[in-house]
């Protein structure tokens, strides 16, 4: 006998969220990560503990546009639309297409990988150096939080239970001149859990480093970014002296604490973090892109 | 049909079923009063039961365990070591106790939890090495053999030697990934059990269940269902699966579904056997061979199963496809408390294929030759003794098939051109590596004569049809299309009117097991010489009848006991060539390029053998670099597909491949074996290619990011 679950599927995003504010729900967008988070064993339907609340049909969660330089991403696109999207970042772009494989795609959203808050989550590194900032909405209004501080712990995030994540705020991404990278380690090249992510974002100007962040995933309960460590490099000529490389992989290998798993060891993912980042800042030179 | 060359493909037999969707896996099948079935298992590795608390039952859910067992707790493979359900000694993590049967899954996983066991634990054997330090402690050496020359004449050898090399080499964990997990159905009737699931040997089955029902031939019926894919995981795995559901079957009187999803699949099925083996070689001033001792070490797991047959066929191809002066070689198969190990594609031949390839690449890397002028010094020819005095005595076509692939690879100019490229480069290092390699077609030794006796059958109907009654399954391989078409072929009779229907025994005599690259070779030739001999009596609108036996073709005759003889009637071959780049910042190996040349007698069905060759060499790949298996404390780690990380279409590049012709007059239309073979040569030729990048040598596949980095 199947149990019977509720499930609401309202129209619009304010009954959404008057719902929500009622009660206690899970929220499915594109349902990737809940679906298998409450899988049971053969033959048996998931057991999902709350009333069931589907958003990923919500056009309110389904646009991006441009704000000035910011880039504006509706929680609820999926990866296929965000790949044919003009506005997104190459970068982005090239993470995404790491994620899975087509049919994942076609359901899994940008606002699902954020929400669930996965340690190997791969657009997470690019949206920690893109300084990603979150519009979360509930039935009393708007707040807006940096990745960073709504992103707390292995599937732990900062979401009241009445918000809904709408939008995902990539401030001044459309600006030109920054050279960024992301890197996936996997242990092959569809539907694998990375090993190690690394995003890394610099923009020169006049020869030395004007800005510079980089994030690492699958290394820690969740992303690395010290925003510390980047400052040391502000100003300096590029390309950047052996010493100041050794020093910036020197300060990362001090914070980067991986564990051992049945993907990969702890000193591999480690290794490998540093190997990425020393490499990056290594380059004799940056091309925008 | 009236095929100017066999070769020429047809469409699939089960094609449309497949591709749209509609064929029924034992899955989807539901019967009147079905039960499911669940099993308890040993939550560890070693030890012994002391007590079994079960939950209060609902209505219709009850335990079914040893005592249910008309027959020996036993299920019937070689030893009488794996119970059916253990009930007094656990020697695995995940060894079945009692089966749980009922309607409802959701209810027999909640009494799963309430089962309480206690036993007394003992000090467990986990690994390999362990058990090779323990290997005269008793019952941990499950098997073992020992042949080739004299060890004072080698010792003699040894002592004039310019120097002495000695290897140690190991390979890991292979998990088979079919893409239906095994599946079984137990149907009770009133006069018979019919049990009904996905497999390889319909008659490992009949027969295991024969003994544990204490029953008569006519009391139990076996039969195939649609089998997604087997790679030997459905060739002795299912007999205990089988006795599962029947015992369960007979007990309760309802019919009992036993199907595990893919994370129960990885943990408690079998795996191909980590192996250890130790080369000690003898070489003069110039590099050249003067005698080489081999040592396998295989990880038997829990109970002996096929392992001591795995373990001739590793012996046999122990020294690759080289001709060495005074070869010893011997072999164990050792126990440790793990899932227990068995049949694979390839069945032992990787793991040692793997080895000698590495090995004997290594000497020549010492000896500053080039490996594949080394290799070809030493490779076998017609007429040439095998290692255990037996003889190649049909054509080898291995210098044509090399020099035929390094010229379709332009190998020589790769060579310099990735030399120059990873001066220039400091991250990406290319490098190009061979292997060369054959396969033993058929049983090992007599088996063919003194187990097997395979006999075919085919039966005309009245309105002219011609129905194939073997006992071999279809696992995706291509049978269904392949025999049926060597039949249609001898009686020119159209393609459609030859039909294949799924192996029931009840229908069908004992053609034997679908294993060992056998089935074309030995059964297609079986069904040519029947179909010949229904040509020659064909009487239209008639019903006929027309029976086959096995005969053997005179040889040196083998003797296990000295392990002499001619192991195998036939042999296929292989070369292979592979590109890779390596990502020296992470360890990350991509396949570039990928070139293969066999020799499988005669190509039943070009698109078939295609199938086989892509497959079965992505499989062999992914074996030196990509899949990892690992267990910790007796237990499997990776549980699901992405953590074992088998290669998707992303990770494989398209392989471009030629067969040659070398009819073996004892095949049908001189066709040998092709299933196993393709996969042997990938592992090797991975792992050159990654140590011709990196100018390094391993000791161990598969060769992962971690194992590159650590070398870096
Ligand atoms: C086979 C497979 C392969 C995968 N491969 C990858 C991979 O390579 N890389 C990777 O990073 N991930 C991978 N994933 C995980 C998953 O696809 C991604 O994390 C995806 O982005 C999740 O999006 P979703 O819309 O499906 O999330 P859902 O499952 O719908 O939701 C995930 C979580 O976020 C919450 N949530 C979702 N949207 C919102 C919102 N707008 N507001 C508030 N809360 C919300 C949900 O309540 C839930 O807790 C894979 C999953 C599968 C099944």
């Amino acid at each position: 006998m199947a149990e019977k679950i509720t499930a609401y599927r309202f129209d619009r995003l304010d009954q959404t969220l008057s719902q929500l504010n009622k009660e206690n729900c899970s929220i499915i967008a594109g349902g990737t990560d809940v679906m298998v988070l409450h899988k049971s064993r053969r033959g048996v339907p998931p057991k999902i503990p709350n009333p069931v609340i589907f958003i990923d049909h919500l056009s309110e969660l389904k646009r991006v546009y441009q704000n000035q330089k910011d880039l504006h991403i509706g929680a609820c696109c999926t990866y296929s639309e965000l790949l044919e999207d003009p506005l997104i970042p190459l970068p982005l772009k090239n993470a995404i297409k790491t994620i899975a494989a087509p049919a994942i795609r076609n359901r899994g959203t940008l606002g699902g990988n954020i929400c669930n808050a996965s340690p190997a989550g791969d657009t997470l590194p690019l949206l920690y150096v893109y300084n990603a900032k979150l519009l979360l909405r509930s039935v009393n209004g708007d707040r807006v939080v940096a990745i960073s501080d709504f992103i707390q712990g292995v599937r732990r995030v900062g979401r009241q239970h009445n918000e809904i994540l709408v939008e995902i705020i990539l401030p001044s991404v459309l600006e030109e001149g920054s050279h960024v990278v992301f890197e996936k380690v996997g242990n092959r090249n569809a539907d694998a859990i990375a090993k190690v992510g690394f995003a890394g974002l610099i923009r020169v100007n006049d020869s030395r480093v004007e800005d510079v962040r980089f994030a690492f995933g699958a290394v820690g309960p969740t992303m690395v970014r010290s925003v510390d460590i980047e400052k040391k490099l502000l100003g300096k000529p590029i390309p950047l002296a052996d010493s100041d490389v050794a020093e910036v992989v020197a300060a990362f290998d001090k914070i980067i604490r991986p564990i051992d798993d049945q993907r990969s060891t702890a000193i591999y993912r480690k290794k490998v973090a540093l190997n990425l980042l020393r490499y990056f800042l290594s380059s004799k030179q940056y091309q925008p892109n | 049909m009236n095929l100017k060359d066999i070769s020429t493909s047809v469409p699939k037999k089960d094609h449309s079923g497949k591709v749209s969707g509609q064929l029924a896996y034992i899955s989807d099948v539901k019967v009147e009063n079905m039960v499911y079935g669940v099993l308890v298992r040993s939550p560890i590795a070693y030890g012994k039961i002391k007590s079994i608390q079960l939950p209060n039952f609902p209505e219709g859910y009850e335990a079914v365990g040893a005592e249910q067992i008309p027959g020996p707790n036993v299920v019937k493979i070689i030893q009488e070591d794996q119970p059916i359900f253990a009930n007094e000694w656990v020697n695995y993590i995940g060894e079945p106790i009692l089966m749980l049967v009922g309607k409802e899954l959701d209810i027999l996983y909640r009494l799963l939890n309430e089962v309480k066991i206690e036993f007394d634990e003992l000090q467990a054997i986990y690994t390999l090495d362990d058990a090779i330090q323990q290997k005269s402690a008793p019952g941990v050496t499950m098997a073992s053999y020992e042949f080739g020359e004299n060890l004072d004449v080698i010792s003699t050898i040894e002592q004039g030697a310019h120097k002495i090399i000695e290897e140690e080499y190991s390979t890991g964990y292979q998990e088979h990934v079919y893409l239906e997990p095994q599946g079984m159905l137990g149907i009770y009737k009133d006069d018979e059990i019919v049990v009904q699931g996905s497999m390889q040997c319909l008659y490992y089955i009949k027969n295991a269940l024969i003994s544990a029902l204490a029953c008569g031939d006519d009391e139990v019926r076996v039969v195939q269902s649609p089998t997604g894919g087997g790679f030997g995981g459905k060739e002795e795995f299912p007999s205990m699966m089988a006795c599962h559901v029947a015992v369960a079957a007979n007990a309760v009187k309802k019919s009992v579904m036993l199907v595990f999803d893919r994370s129960e699949d990885m943990v408690v099925t079998t795996k191909r056997h980590p192996a250890k083996i130790k080369y000690r070689t003898a070489i003069d001033e110039e590099g050249n061979i003067l005698s080489m001792c081999v040592d396998v070490f295989l990880d038997g797991g829990a109970n002996a199963g096929l392992s001591s047959v795995v373990l001739q066929r590793a012996l046999l191809n122990s020294a690759g496809v080289y001709k060495i002066p005074h070869f010893h070689a011997k072999g164990y198969v050792l126990k440790t408390n793990t899932v227990p190990n068995g049949a694979f594609r390839g069945f032992g031949a990787p793991q040692s294929f793997a080895g000698i390839e590495s090995h004997i690449g290594h000497i020549s890397k010492l000896s500053k030759l080039d490996p594949l002028d080394y290799k070809r010094k030493y490779l076998v020819k017609q007429g040439d003794p095998t290692i255990t005095k037996g003889q190649f005595r049909d054509p080898i076509l291995m210098e044509d098939m090399i020099e035929d692939l390094l010229n379709a690879s332009d190998f020589k100019s790769k060579k310099g051109e990735f030399q120059r490229f990873n001066q220039q480069n400091l991250r990406y290092k290319k490098g190009i590596g061979t292997s060369l390699f054959l396969h033993g077609c058929g049983f090992t030794g007599s088996g063919e004569r003194d187990h097997i006796k395979a006999t075919v059958k085919l039966v005309k109907s009245r309105d002219d049809k011609v129905l194939l009654k073997i006992s071999n399954s279809d696992m995706g391989q291509g049978i269904y299309t392949t025999l049926s078409k060597i039949v249609a072929q001898a009686l020119d009779l159209p393609f459609d009117r030859v039909l294949y229907p799924d192996p029931d025994t009840k229908e069908v005599p004992d053609s034997g097991p679908t294993v060992a690259s056998r089935t074309t070779m030995i059964v297609g030739k079986l069904l040519e010489r029947a179909a010949k001999k229904l040509k020659a009596q064909w009487q239209p609108g008639v019903e006929q009848e027309v029976v086959e036996n096995y005969v053997h073709r005179e040889m040196i005759p083998w003797d296990e006991k000295t392990f002499t003889g001619d192991a195998y009637p036939a042999y296929s071959w292989g070369v292979n060539i592979v590109e890779v780049e390596v990502d020296t910042l992470t360890g990350n190996v991509k396949l570039e390029k990928v070139y293969a040349n066999y020799e499988v007698g005669k190509v039943i069905d070009d698109r078939i053998m295609k199938g086989q060759i892509d497959g079965g060499l992505a499989q062999g790949l992914a074996y030196g670099y990509l899949e990892k298996m690992t267990s910790k404390e007796g237990r499997i780690q990776q549980k699901s597909i992405s953590d074992y990380g088998p290669p998707t279409s992303m990770d494989v590049v398209s392989i471009e491949s030629k067969v040659f012709d070398n009819p073996y007059a004892d095949g049908p239309y001189g066709a040998k074996g092709a299933g196993e073979l393709t996969l042997i040569g990938g592992a090797p030729a991975v792992q050159a290619a990654i140590e011709d990048a990196l100018q390094t040598s391993f000791q161990q596949i598969p060769i992962t990011p971690e194992v590159i980095i650590e070398s870096l």
